[in-house]
Order: structure tokens, then sequence, then C-alpha cells
């Protein structure tokens, strides 16, 4: 079973994502902040894909990424930022950061489903 | 002008060329998709640009344009007479905005924008009008057929993908690409290409050298399938070409990939998107149209044809040809890959400097000879060679096939035999001749002129032609040719001929004859381009020829060139101009005469003989029994001083007629950097210009065709004594 | 090393984790054994960086005038093979079922 990894500083967007992606059979592990997400990286978490929101209190989503990718066994995790419309800009900021894509929010269950079939390996 | 401008205006001007070729060549062919779709590139190339440089009012027109053109390539309109006038027109139009768009400032007026918006409403409305009933161009076999067999039955998207290195340290696996395609539609074939990987040293395994070629059978738009590859798209090379796509789109994606096009071919043969046939004659045109395009492929040794034969995958003698063909191509893509662009004026620079150094090679040489110092006159000489080889390179650089200008004339001739409902064929030989450039861009204006002459009075009335037995399509023939030292361009039509006689008797009414000549044909028809002679109206009622010859005859004569007419009566007339190849630099014979100095160019000198004392006191000389007039320079000079103890003649040929200079001294072949002649020499007769001695005096450079035409006439006894004064 | 030397086996997941090291590991195999055979039935995962670095390893194998030879394919990597439709560049009888449609006619 693949495990995603679930990072957003709201509570609404991670209890309907993780429904979506429970029902869809994947493992889901959660965090509010890039903080709590670190720490849990630290303790050893190492899922087969990170969803993370951009703009969450602290650190950044973006800054989320550059940490992540600098531990070893998460260096080609796939990685997908959450952006609203206005944000397109930020997506280019994401791909030098080192995410793999974004995903647009609010995303549909079939967009959430298929953007993630396209980038988990 | 900023750079970007300045170059987007160049290509477009010649894209505009091409435009207006492949148009007339779709008005001969209209299912010639090759030309169609060279048409609709330039378009597309043109208002892409435009974009680039901000040019709006041509992305605008340009835009309709485009469409109209796509809705012709897939069948929706027909091309026609009417709408490739609309698109000619339109090219028109594009050369007009073009105008403006090198100050970023400017706005076309308001008449260019009023002409543009007629055209637009003739191309809009056409699109409407035409379109063509039921959904005929929806299905595939309609399409097949409308395109002449430019298209193919391939019922695949085709995706060429090129990941970036990073993909992989994004967290991404081309992989996965593959599977996600394969849950929305079958992937057909599929190729995958590492051949960018390096050697096993330079790779890098967490980089990412991975490329597709796949051909994937889906009902899908293209929308979808590039949102696939989303994530990847700015670091990838992607290229989708939907199912029915034509061979020529093949064409242009193989050129596009980095592959080698034999790999690339093969893939696209394998996976049965195109046939070999198909492929090697689409790259065969493909290569022709895009000639300005630089590739960066490779010539390739191992035609595809070989291959496939190898394979069984076609008969050998459908290949053959094909083969040939693509060696051709190669050899052509090897060409182009060597050209590059050069400003003109840097050019004109640098024969400017080569000219300088001509000069002060020559005086370095002159003093090494009188220094008497054998290291110093060897290393001058040896100078004096490296010139000569640099001054020829630098002239060659600026040579350009006439060929281009030729072409030109396709829209000409149609359009004035058009307007006076003429059918004319244009002809066209010695396309491949060279010459100067800034010769090349001052004859366009002549040429037209003589052209136009041709097509309205040269070539009769279809009626006219069919009572004399001719076929009712007049022929016109544009052909140039090299000949010692010069460039001869015939405009020859085949029509009703010169009349000898009523031109004679205008001659004489005008007071260009004396009553009682009798001309030769060649001196006659020359009088055709005098001044007096022509007005349009007595001559069209006259012979129907000799409309602003005089100004044709000016033009050429400021270049150096002659002109000539040879006709023969309900046969067709041949006008030539003949043109030095080049107005910078040419190779001289130096003479002397007393303390002054001449040049003739040397391809003009036939021999030169030592005039023995006493003999030919008269103005003629008997040279082998034929009759040679002689023109003493000492005398047409009136240069002072007595005639050298021993003189010499130098023979001197043009077009046919020769004459003898009498001199003093013969000083040899001299490199010779032609100055233009002040305002004040003008009008002197028997001089074209002046060049710079080694010394730094100034000898006169003779104008050897008029001084033939003079001792010819006061040997027939036409003319007083030849003389300045 | 003889050429009838054990295969070198592979296992487990060989994905971009592990390539760096893979990479040195199979090109002193190919570049000792004038035939290496490899036994990829124990490998679970093969993602497009083992998949490249596979293909190195045969091109050198042939530059070096060597023979690369697959012994033995694992589901995983068979699917991978198929997927990128290079089992005819590796040149090995994968055991294919007879069900499928053998992509080596291509």
């Amino acid at each position: 079973m693949k495990t995603i990894f679930l990072v957003d500083d709201s509570a609404t967007v991670l209890i309907s994502t993780s429904s979506i992606l429970a029902k869809a059979g994947y493992q889901v592990e959660k965090a509010a902040s890039a903080e709590e997400a670190m720490s849990k990286f630290k303790s050893g978490l190492k899922p087969d894909l990170l969803i993370t929101d951009l703009n969450m209190p602290g650190m950044n989503g973006i800054e989320l990424i550059k940490q992540a990718r600098l531990i070893p066994t998460l260096r080609f995790m796939p990685i997908l930022l959450l952006t609203t419309e206005s944000q397109q800009a930020k997506r280019a900021d994401a791909k030098a950061a080192g995410a793999s894509g974004w995903l647009v929010k609010p995303a549909t269950a079939d967009e959430l489903l298929s953007t993630i079939k396209l980038v988990i390996k | 002008m900023d750079e970007l401008r300045q170059a987007y205006i160049a290509e477009s001007q010649e894209l505009l060329v091409s435009l207006e070729e492949n148009l007339l060549s779709l008005e001969q062919n209209p299912a010639d998709a090759d030309a169609l779709n060279a048409v609709f590139r330039a378009a597309h190339t043109i208002k892409g640009g435009a974009g680039i440089v901000e040019c709006d009012f041509i992305v605008e027109f340009t835009h309709v344009v485009e469409n109209a053109l796509d809705d012709a390539r897939d069948g929706r309109i027909k091309l026609d007479g009417e709408l490739i006038q609309l698109l000619l027109a339109s090219g028109d139009q594009l050369a007009r905005l073009l105008e403006f768009a090198a100050d970023p400032e400017a706005r076309p007026d308001a008449a260019t924008l009023a002409r543009g918006e007629e055209l637009l409403t003739g191309l809009r409305n056409y699109s409407i009008g035409k379109e063509a009933g039921g959904d005929l161009a929806a299905t595939p076999d309609a399409r097949l057929e409308s395109s002449g067999g430019g298209m193919v039955g391939h019922d695949c998207w085709h995706i060429s993908i090129r990941f970036g290195e990073n993909v992989l340290r994004e967290g991404m696996d081309p992989l996965s690409f593959l599977r996600y395609l394969s849950g929305f539609g079958e992937i057909a074939h599929l190729t995958t290409l590492l051949e960018g990987m390096p050697e096993a040293e330079k790779m890098d395994p967490e980089a990412c050298y991975f490329g597709f070629e796949i051909d994937f059978r889906a009902e899908t738009s293209k929308e979808k399938i590039e949102r696939v590859f989303d994530f990847v798209r700015d670091s990838c090379t992607l290229y989708i070409l939907p199912p029915y796509s034509r061979v020529a789109e093949y064409v242009e994606l193989i050129m596009a990939l980095p592959e080698d096009t034999l790999r690339l071919g093969e893939i696209l043969v394998q996976a049965g998107a195109i046939t070999p046939q198909e492929l090697a004659q689409s790259l065969q045109t493909q290569s022709l149209q895009t000639q300005n395009q630089v590739e960066t492929g490779q010539a390739r040794t191992a035609p595809l044809g070989e291959i496939l034969v190898e394979q069984h995958a076609v008969q050998k003698e459908l290949v053959e040809a094909a083969v040939v063909k693509q060696t051709q191509v190669s050899d052509k893509k090897a060409q182009d890959a060597k050209l590059i662009r050069v400003h003109a004026d840097k050019l004109d620079q640098l024969i400017n400097l080569v000219g300088e150094l001509v000069i002060a090679g020559a005086s370095a040489a002159l003093l090494a000879q009188k220094s008497k110092d054998e290291g110093m006159f060897e290393a001058t000489s040896t100078i004096s060679r490296l010139v000569d080889e640099i001054r020829d390179g630098a002239l060659r650089l600026r040579m350009v096939q006439i060929g281009e200008t030729f072409n030109r004339f396709h829209r000409v001739v149609r359009d004035v035999s058009r307007d006076l409902g003429k059918d004319i064929e244009l002809v066209i030989t010695g396309g491949e001749a060279e010459l100067d450039k800034t010769v090349v861009e001052k004859i366009s204006d002549p040429l037209t002129h003589m052209v136009r002459n041709a097509i309205d009075h040269g070539i009769e009335s279809a009626e006219a032609r069919i009572a004399a037995g001719k076929s009712a399509r007049g022929r016109l023939k544009l052909n140039a040719y090299h000949e010692s030292g010069n460039i001869v361009i015939e405009v020859a039509d085949d029509g009703g001929g010169l009349k000898r006689e009523r031109i004679k008797q205008k001659a004489v009414a005008k007071g260009l004859l004396a009553a009682d000549a009798e001309p030769s044909d060649a001196d006659l028809f020359k009088l055709l381009f005098e001044p007096g002679f022509s007005t349009a109206e007595q001559i069209s009622n006259l012979s129907g020829r000799g409309v602003g010859l005089d100004v044709v005859k000016r033009n050429i004569e400021a270049l150096r060139g002659t002109t000539s007419i040879d006709s023969q009566e309900g046969v067709g007339t041949t006008m030539s101009i003949r043109l030095p190849l080049t107005l910078a630099i040419i190779d001289g014979f130096l003479m002397g005469v007393g303390k002054s100095a001449y040049v003739v160019p040397l391809d003009m000198v036939e021999e030169c003989i030592e005039l023995k004392q006493g003999e030919a006191r008269s103005n003629v000389l008997n040279l082998r029994g034929q009759v040679l007039p002689l023109i003493r320079l000492r005398e047409y000079f009136a240069l002072a001083g007595p005639a050298g103890r021993r003189e010499n003649v130098v023979v001197v040929k043009y077009s046919g007629n020769k004459a003898g200079l009498v001199v003093d001294e013969l000083m040899g072949e001299f490199q010779t950097v032609i100055k233009p002649l002040g305002q004040i020499f003008e009008h002197l007769r028997g001089i074209s210009g002046s060049t710079i001695l080694g010394t730094g005096e100034v000898a006169l450079i003779l104008d050897v065709p008029s001084l033939i035409t003079l001792a010819t006439e006061f040997e027939s006894g036409r003319a007083f004594a030849p003389s300045l004064h | 090393m003889q050429a009838n030397s054990p295969p070198l086996a592979l296992e487990g997941a060989v994905t971009i984790y592990v390539v760096q090291e893979l990479k040195a590991q199979l090109l002193a195999g190919v570049r000792d054994n004038a035939e290496l055979r490899l036994d990829l039935s124990q490998v679970t995962e093969l993602d497009s960086a083992g998949l490249q670095l596979l293909y190195l390893a045969k091109r050198e194998a042939i530059r070096q005038g060597h023979a690369l030879r697959i012994v033995a394919h694992s589901d995983a990597v068979r699917e991978v093979f198929d997927l990128c439709n290079l089992n005819a560049w590796f040149g090995d009888p994968t055991l294919i079922p007879a069900r499928e449609p053998n992509r080596q006619a291509l």
C-alpha cells in the first residue's frame, strides 16, 4: 500500500482530502504545519508522495520542499504543491525548489486521483 | 533599429518571397500540398515573429490569413484563382505592414489599414461563402482525398517527448507517464530513445536521458495529452501530432528533433505512420523549402532506403529513386548548415578596405622595385599575390545568384498578362549565374521595365498569335550567362518582332537617322533606346516597342553596362543587357601616353602590337587582312608633347567589335580599384572612372564600348575624327 | 573472472536511490567479464533510473566487445521492458507467457 503524506494548515482540507485518498486505497499521513512535517520526516517517515500546501504559518510549502529534498531517503520522492489558481506564478518557484508538480485547489476527487497516479511510482 | 526587429523584418521578407512563389505554383497546381504547407508555414512564422517583436497590427492581419490557409489546408474551402489572388494581395499587404515594423512606435497609416481591412473582409467572406456543405471535411476519408495524397491513414496520435535532465531529481519517473497514458488509451507503438545518454564515464545515473516516440490510439484531445506532461513541460521537448497528420508534418517533426533523420524516419516507418517513399520525397521537398533553416543534423551516409530494403520493408526498385533524392537532401543540408548571415554593410566595408589594400600594396611593390632590395621585392610580391586572393575572395562573398531576382518575375508576368488579358508563360534559365549583390539590386527596375514592355508590346494577343500560326500562349524567356567578365541577361519574347521599316521611318522623321542611311539591324534597333524615340503612344502605334527604354539604357550604363536588341519580324525579340560582374575592382591593363596613365579592363584586351614608324599614319590599321579602326589617345585626349618614339596598339574588343588604342607605353596588368568620377567628368565620353596608382597618381579608366563605337563611326565616315575637343 | 562465473544477481528495488553505487558495480562487471550474466529475478522494483543504467551497461558491453546477458527477469522487470519496448535491445530470451504477443517480432 502506498503512503501519501498530506501537509496543510487547514483542517478542512486535511479531512476532505484524506477521506478521498483513503477511499482510493492509499494510506494517509497528516501534518498541520511544515515544522510538524519535518519532525515526522526526521523520525523516519518515508511516504510515496508528499502533498503540501503553499501558504502556511511558519515555514511555507516551498521551504518544506527544499528541506525535505535534503534528506537522503527523500531526494527523489514525488512532491505535489497545492496552489490556488492565482498562485500560478509560484509553480516555477516550487519546481525550482524540487517539487514534481502541483495541484490546483479546490480539486475534484478525479483531478486529485489522476494527478496522483501520474506522479506516484 | 534593434537587432531583433531587424532580424524579424529580414526573415519575414524572405518568407514573403517564399509565400509568393508557392502561391504561384499553387495557382498552376492547386493540389500541391507541399506548396500549401509552405505558404501556411510562412504566414505562421511571420505571425509568430510579429508577436515576439510586439507588432500587433501584423499579428492581427496575419491571423486571418493563417485561418484562411488552415481552412484551405483542411479542405474546408477551395483554393481557387480568386482566393490565390486574395492571398497574393495579402502578401503585398504584409510587405507594406513590415515597413512599419522597424520602428516600435510606428503604426500603419490610414490608407494601409483600410487596404488591410478590405483584404480581411475578402478573406473572411471567402471562408464563409465557400464553406463546403455537409461535414465532408470531418471524415478522415474526405480529408485523405483533399490533401492530394499528402495525408496518411494513421489513426494514432504521435507523441515525441525528450525529458529534461532534472526530471528524476524532481521526484518524477518517465515510466509513470507511459503507465498513465496506457490508462486512457492504447500505446500502439513505442520506441525508447536513449541516444542522448553520454558515454559511461560522464553518464550521471541520477540524470534523466529518456526520450520516447509514441504512437497512441485514443479518443482524446491534444490538450488532454499535453496535460499529462504538464509537470515536465518546461524542461522537456514535446511534440504531438494528431491522427491523420500529413507526411510533411511528420517530416517537420523529424527535422525538429535532435536525433538523426535516419533513425527517426525508421521509427516512424516502423510505427506505420508513414511509408518510406513518402518520407524520402517529403524530406526532399522539406529541405528545399527550408533552405534558410540551418539544420543541426549531419549529412547521412547510409540512406534510409537501403536499410528498409535490407529489412525487406520495401522493394528495391521503389526505393532507388528515393535514395538518390535523400542523398541530395543530405548534401543540401550539409550546405545549409554552413551558411551564416552577414549584414551587407559589413561586406561593403570589407570590400572598400580591400580596395585600399590593393592600392597600398601596389605602392609598396613599387617602392620595393625601386629599392632594388631582392628580399623586399620577394616579400612584396608574395603580399601582392595574397592581396589578389583576398580581393577575389572578398568579391565572391558579395556574389549572389540571379535566380532569386528572376523568380520575382513570375508575379510580374502573371499580373501584367492578367491585366492585359494575355496568356503568357515565363521560362527561366541560367538562374545560377552569379553577380555582385550591388549590381543585382540595381537591375531589378530596368529588368521589370523590359519584361513589362515585352508583355505589353512584344507578345501579341491570342487571336493575332493564332492567326500567325503560333500557339495562343505566349512565351517569355529570362536567361543569364557569363561572358568574359560580364554577365549577359536576356529578356526574349516570341512575339511579333520589330518592324524594321517603320522604325526606320520614325527614326528619320525624328532626325536620329539620315534619310539615305542603311543601318544594320543592331544599329537601327539601338535607336529604340534613345530618349527622343520613345513616347509611349507613338511607339505603340509604330512597332509596339520603346516605352521608357531610354530609362533602361541610362540605368544600365550607370552600371557600366550596355544594352542591345535583336529581333526578327514575326518570330520575336530579344533584349540583352550586358553588365560587369562587379562594380568595385577589376583586373586592368595599364598603358601610358606621355605622362598620363590609362586603364582598360583586362578581359577586353585582345592583343598588343608594336606600331612601326611611319606605319598607319591614317586612322586604320591592316590587322592580318582586316581593317582595324584606331584611336590615338594622345590626340583624343589632346595631350601635349610629341608622339613617343615607339608606339603600341592595344587591340580591344567588345561585343564583337574591335578597335585599336594607340599608346606610347604598355605597362602591363594592374589591379584597378574603381573610383567613380566626379560630376564634372560625368558626361565625358570615353571615360568610365578613375583609379589610383601605387605612386599615388590618378589614372583614367577608359570606357571601351563607347570608344569602339566612336572609332567605328569615324572609320565608316559618319563622324569626325574622335576627339574630346 | 571466468565466463562461467556465477551470474550477478540484483535484488530488491533497482531505483534511483541505488543507481550511484550500482553504476560502478555494473560497469566493473561488464569490464571484467567477457560475458556478464545478470539475474534480475529478485528485482522487486525497476524505475527509469534503473532501466537507463541497465541500458548503459549493455551499451558498454557492446562497445568493449563483451556480452551482457540477462538470464532471469522478475515480473517487475518484464513489465518495464515491455512498456519501453526494449526486449529486442537487451536481446535476451525473456520468459514470456504464451498468451502475450512477442514484441520482439516488431
